[in-house]
């Protein structure tokens, strides 16, 4: 697996920058997280490295999975593998369709079927294919949507605040699966989170956003 | 019926002679005039050609000005519509107050309501203006398809069966069923006629059928038994010429106006139409190129005349005699005659009008196509063929 | 409702059902009303689907409702007018093309428009249905978190066209229930679109049934009562089969969702539905030129593509024809407006802090559009016959009502509900009062839906022709009962002269909304549009 690497990247909303100039490089498998006060960013950073920033934001610098520019790639082609806060497990399908949907195409149905079950299996929901995601308590929509997004098979993952909704229990399962599969899988994972446990548990790298005001402020 | 209306032709010639003093306008008309006055007349008509609903729409102007009443023209598609109408009226108990107060009427629509005693009448004859109409040299204003009018309608223009065609594209006349049969399978696509059960359409086929048969006197008698052997010369024509005809007999225009439409848009290179004046007219108002010809069948034109009825439960029936009696005048006849504006032949005889009305048809002048005045007219068939000539032509052509 | 029950009992005649069974072609009649229907509802959703998809995910989604706008509120029946003058073979189509490149002369004898299969019929039934599917579809986006399920799919390697039809258009689909049955009920039951196009001997059922009203014999009008029963058993049958065609929709995008596959690029799809869009759009368009240059030319012989002439003499022919119904039309339409929004508004505003209490008070206003016109209408004619009020002015407009409603209903309830009611506390907490506080806060916020609204009724009323016929007694002519007699009688030239009406006055009427909708509250960005 390759690191993410980004190199002097601002973004301007009008203008003025949401943070001053960052660059970070993320191994595969190790945890980095960002941290920040609301509206520092973080989100916005997130939403440039999968290619959907909106368009009165605008960027500069560059994004590296190993040696190729994902600037310059659709969306859908990056390869980065997203967690939002909310698990956002699509409605009208059933677990399995969820997951389905997230694995990648090719061998047969029954296959796919199978390799939807033994992931299932992997995090403790054996049987839940046919459950209405609904149904499901909130720490395992977490798992679902993180089998969602292993399944798309990412070249890195990023975690935005996805153990935030979780009560403390869940939070501290979810986060060691999130964080033993990332290992296990070599990905070079970014987390965004307010939560100092989350940190503390990531174990890697720490950065924290700063809008360029608050920088001159320390400086100062 | 037939015999009952050739009764009713021989009182109405022995009193003819009382009827002629028109302009002695009888008190009790004095009367109509009085109580029509502030009127509004319904007048159900069909509404589907410009030239016509305007000359309905000078008629309202001019009765509006002379005696104040207030013509309105509801333009009716088939006038089938207004007789349902009627008759649901009747079955809703509303005896009065009804929704029509005068109809463009004749053949079945007529004999339906007549039969069904959902007219007002009679009330035809005793109009002023009625002294000048060609009963006597007209049977068809007297006998409507084969029931006779009794003074429940007032025949308000004649009309004889022609074929327009264009010029460029028909050499001669085809005027006999062979002839005609001939150029259509020569040339594959260019014939069609507007689509029974219409009123065209149907006239079309009891034309084709009386020009088919060698004696016509059956025709003129009840259908029956005999329907099959009688119609079958007619299927057998229709048969060969659908099979060369417009879209290969599948589709067909709906009305003599969508035909004309046709034809002057270049689809077909014929048209039917009731009025031998139409393509004249037409022409007149850049509707057709004026490249036409006509022809009336040598066997004969089928002709019939059109009536104003007034259904039994007007609400202004005085109205409606006052409007009847102003669209049979000279005056309004003759501007209905004129090519320029209608171009319907007159109900009336001329012979009877004194110098100052006659000078009203003088004026006009007849259009390049536009036939010489017929010699050969055909009666209706008796009513009761064309509802079955509908029936066995639906089933034998909508599959 | 009433209206209903009179019909179903005039309707329960065995006598003439059996005629109506004895009718030459009629299973041929009844077959091809359920198959122009069905397939074009189908291939309506299945367009509509994908212009959404691609317009929303390629950012251009104003464009799509600017170009939606004018199909929409074009009637049915000048649709129909326009693209029979377009595709028959003496047609523009053609004409553009001849003598040049095809050495037609003479237009050939070709049978398409009023062909047998209704293959026109369905041209004309899904460009219209494709334009309301689509309002209905971006009326339904509101209720559907689709940037957040767009997002999360993207991030999984779907492409935005795929992922917005496997993640957004089911939810969407699920919000369109209604009116996808009404676009069924009315595409089996029509004849505003199958009287110009739709096939003849035998015609479509709606149109034999429509025959069988206007016809003098008294027991083909039995005949044509108890065909209402017929039609009705036809669009509950339709209402099945959209609840149908619904789940087919929804399985087949939730097979295609759980295939995994992702596409390198979507360009040539796109580029292809996109064609395909533009072509329907061209369509309706030309079609509406047609219109214009039929109206205003006097001969126009094949191949000529531009009328010979246009004489001063049509043009004030077709002024004066308009002119008598303009009138009745305008006066219909704003009546229809007026009184609908005067309506809807308060009753919006007694609903406006219940979803749920909108939804039924919506499904109950909806209900006449789940029927087949014919069927309800004849049921209303009956009621205003004892009533006696009908062929009066008053008679039409309330059937206009009933069909302008839902819509308004549709418009302005949510608009009304999505004001913040705080802006009204603050007012009150300022010491105005009810009256006051509705005038000068809830009213100027509602300015611009009541505006769409005030439009969408008026050119509702414009396109009615059924309600104004059966309600009307045919004494109230309005351009939409003037062309549908013209093109019943095949008069094209005659009905394109009122289908210029039909065109223009709902055209009109949008401008005009768009245009005073634009300016009010120029410098204030936070009122609702």
């Amino acid at each position: 697996m390759m690191a993410l690497d980004i190199k002097n990247l601002s973004l301007r909303i009008n203008g003025s920058a949401l943070f001053a100039p960052l660059s970070l490089r993320v191994e595969p498998g190790t945890v980095t997280s960002v941290i920040g006060a609301s509206g520092a960013g973080k989100s916005s950073l997130l939403n440039y490295l999968c290619g959907i920033l909106p368009p009165e934001i605008s960027a500069e610098g560059s994004v590296r999975l190993g040696s190729e520019d994902l600037s310059e790639l659709p969306p859908q082609s990056r390869g980065l593998g997203r967690l939002f806060q909310d698990p956002l497990l699509f409605p009208h399908l059933d677990v399995a369709g969820n997951l389905l949907f997230g694995l990648r195409a090719g061998n047969s149905r029954r296959v796919r079927r199978e390799r939807v079950a033994a992931a299932l299996a992997s995090v403790g929901l054996d049987g839940f294919a046919e459950r209405d995601p609904a149904t499901l308590s909130g720490g395992q929509q977490a798992r679902v949507a993180l089998l969602r997004v292993l399944l798309a098979e990412p070249r890195a993952l990023l975690l935005d605040e996805p153990f935030r909704s979780l009560d403390d229990d869940n939070r501290r399962l979810v986060r060691e699966l999130v964080f033993a599969e990332a290992k296990q899988r070599e990905l070079p994972t970014l987390l965004v989170t307010h939560d100092q446990e989350d940190v503390i548990a990531a174990g890697g790298a720490v950065i924290r956003l700063q809008t360029p005001r608050q920088r001159d402020t320390a400086n100062a | 019926m037939r015999a009952s209306g050739q009764k009713l032709l021989l009182v109405l010639l022995l009193v003819f002679p009382l009827a002629r003093p028109a302009h002695t306008q009888s008190d009790d008309w004095h009367a109509v005039v009085a109580e029509a006055r502030g009127q509004t007349v319904y007048f159900n008509a069909w509404g589907g050609d410009l030239a016509i609903n305007r000359y309905v729409e000078w008629a309202a102007m001019r009765l509006r000005d002379e005696y104040s009443i207030e013509l309105q023209h509801v333009r009716v598609t088939d006038i089938a519509e207004t007789v349902s109408r009627i008759i649901a009226e009747r079955s809703a108990g509303r005896d009065r107050g009804g929704s029509v107060d005068l109809v463009w009427i004749n053949g079945e629509n007529f004999a339906a309501l007549k039969s069904a005693g959902l007219l007002y009448g009679p009330w035809a004859r005793q109009l002023p203006n009625a002294a000048y109409i060609n009963w006597a040299g007209n049977p068809t204003t007297l006998i409507d398809g084969s029931l006779a009018t009794e003074g429940y309608e007032l025949p308000w223009g004649t009309a004889a069966l022609t074929l327009f065609f264009d010029k460029t594209r028909v050499d001669g006349m085809p005027a006999n069923p062979e002839d005609l049969l001939s150029w259509i399978e020569q040339h594959p696509g260019r014939f069609s006629y507007p689509q029974p059960p219409s009123f065209l359409g149907s006239a079309f086929l009891k034309q084709m059928l009386l020009a088919l048969s060698d004696n016509k006197e059956p025709l003129y008698a009840p259908a029956g038994a005999d329907f099959a052997a009688l119609s079958s010369p007619l299927w057998h024509w229709l048969d060969r010429a659908h099979l060369s005809m417009w879209r290969s007999g599948r589709l067909f225009p709906h009305s003599g106006p969508a035909q004309r439409d046709l034809l002057a848009v270049g689809e077909l290179d014929w048209m039917l139409s009731f009025n031998p004046a139409e393509a004249s007219r037409a022409i007149r108002q850049d509707e057709l190129h004026d490249n036409i010809g006509a022809l009336q069948l040598d066997a004969g034109a089928l002709a019939n005349s059109h009536f104003l009825a007034i259904p039994y439960n007007s609400a202004a029936t005085a109205g409606a005699r006052v409007v009847a009696n102003f669209l049979v005048s000279p005056e309004a006849q003759a501007r209905k005659a004129d090519e320029r504006y209608w171009g319907d032949p007159t109900v009336l005889d001329i012979a009877s009008l004194d110098s100052q009305e006659r000078a009203y048809f003088d004026a006009l002048e007849s259009g390049p196509a536009t036939p010489p005045s017929g010699e050969r007219f055909l009666a209706e068939p008796h009513a009761s063929w064309t509802a079955l000539l509908e029936q066995a032509w639906l089933k034998r052509y909508v599959r | 409702m009433a209206g209903l029950v009179a019909a179903l009992w005039v309707g329960l005649d065995a006598p003439a059902l059996s005629r109506i069974l004895a009718t030459p072609g009629i299973g041929l009649s009844v077959a091809s009303s359920l198959w122009t229907g069905s397939i074009a509802t189908a291939c309506a959703l299945l367009l509509a689907h994908l212009a959404i998809a691609l317009a929303v995910s390629g950012n251009w989604q104003r464009r799509l409702n600017a170009m939606t706008l004018p199909l929409l509120a074009m009637p049915h029946l000048a649709i129909g007018i326009g693209l029979a003058l377009v595709l028959a073979p003496s047609g523009v189509l053609l004409r553009v093309f001849s003598p040049w490149a095809t050495g037609f002369e003479l237009p050939p004898d070709w049978l398409i428009v009023n062909d047998p299969a209704g293959l026109s019929l369905l041209v004309g039934l899904v460009l219209k249905e494709t334009g309301f599917l689509v309002m209905a579809l971006g009326a339904a986006l509101g209720q559907v978190p689709s940037a957040r399920l767009q997002m999360q799919s993207a991030t999984l390697g779907y492409g935005p066209l795929k992922s917005w039809l496997t993640t957004v258009a089911p939810a969407l689909q699920q919000q369109i229930r209604l009116p996808l049955a009404a676009v069924f009920v009315f595409g089996i039951s029509n004849v505003e679109m199958a009287i110009p196009l739709g096939p003849d001997l035998p015609p479509t059922f709606s149109v034999l049934l429509w025959r069988w009203f206007t016809d003098p014999d008294p027991t083909i009008h039995a005949q044509a009562y108890a065909g209402t029963l017929l039609l009705f058993v036809l669009g509950i049958a339709a209402i099945v089969a959209a609840a149908v065609l619904g789940r087919l929709v929804r399985r087949l995008l939730r097979i295609s969702a759980e295939s995994g596959t992702r596409r390198h690029t979507e360009r040539p799809v796109r580029r292809l539905i996109g064609i395909v869009l533009a072509a329907g759009f061209t369509l309706g368009l030309l079609s509406i030129v047609a219109i214009g240059l039929r109206a205003f030319s006097g001969q126009w012989r094949f191949p000529t593509l531009l009328p010979d002439r246009s004489s001063l003499d049509v043009w004030t022919d077709v002024a004066a024809l308009s002119a008598s119904v303009a009138g009745t039309t305008l006066a219909l339409a704003a009546a229809t407006a007026l009184l609908g929004v005067a309506l809807v508004l308060p009753a919006a505003e007694g609903c406006k802090q219940s979803a749920n209490t909108r939804r039924q008070v919506g499904a109950w206003l909806f209900l006449p559009l789940l029927l087949p016109q014919m069927t309800f209408l004849f049921g209303v004619q009956v009621l205003l016959i004892r009533l006696r009020i009908d062929g009066t002015f008053v008679a039409v407009l309330w059937s206009h009502l009933i069909f302008a409603l839902p819509y308004l209903w549709g418009l302005l309830a949510p608009a009304r509900a999505a004001i913040d009611p705080r802006f009204d506390q603050v007012a009150a907490t300022l010491g105005a009062s009810p009256g006051r506080r509705w005038l000068t806060v809830t009213a100027p916020l509602l300015a611009r839906p009541t505006l769409l609204a005030l439009a969408l009724a008026a050119s509702v009323s414009v396109a009615l022709y059924l309600p104004t016929l059966f309600a009307g007694a045919g004494r109230i002519a309005t351009a939409a009962s003037e062309a549908a007699a013209a093109a019943g009688s095949g008069n094209l030239r005659l009905a394109a002269a009122h289908a210029i009406l039909l065109a223009v006055i709902p055209l009109c009427i949008f401008a005009i909304a768009y245009i005073a909708g634009a300016m009010l509250f120029r410098q204030r960005r936070g009122v609702p549009r």
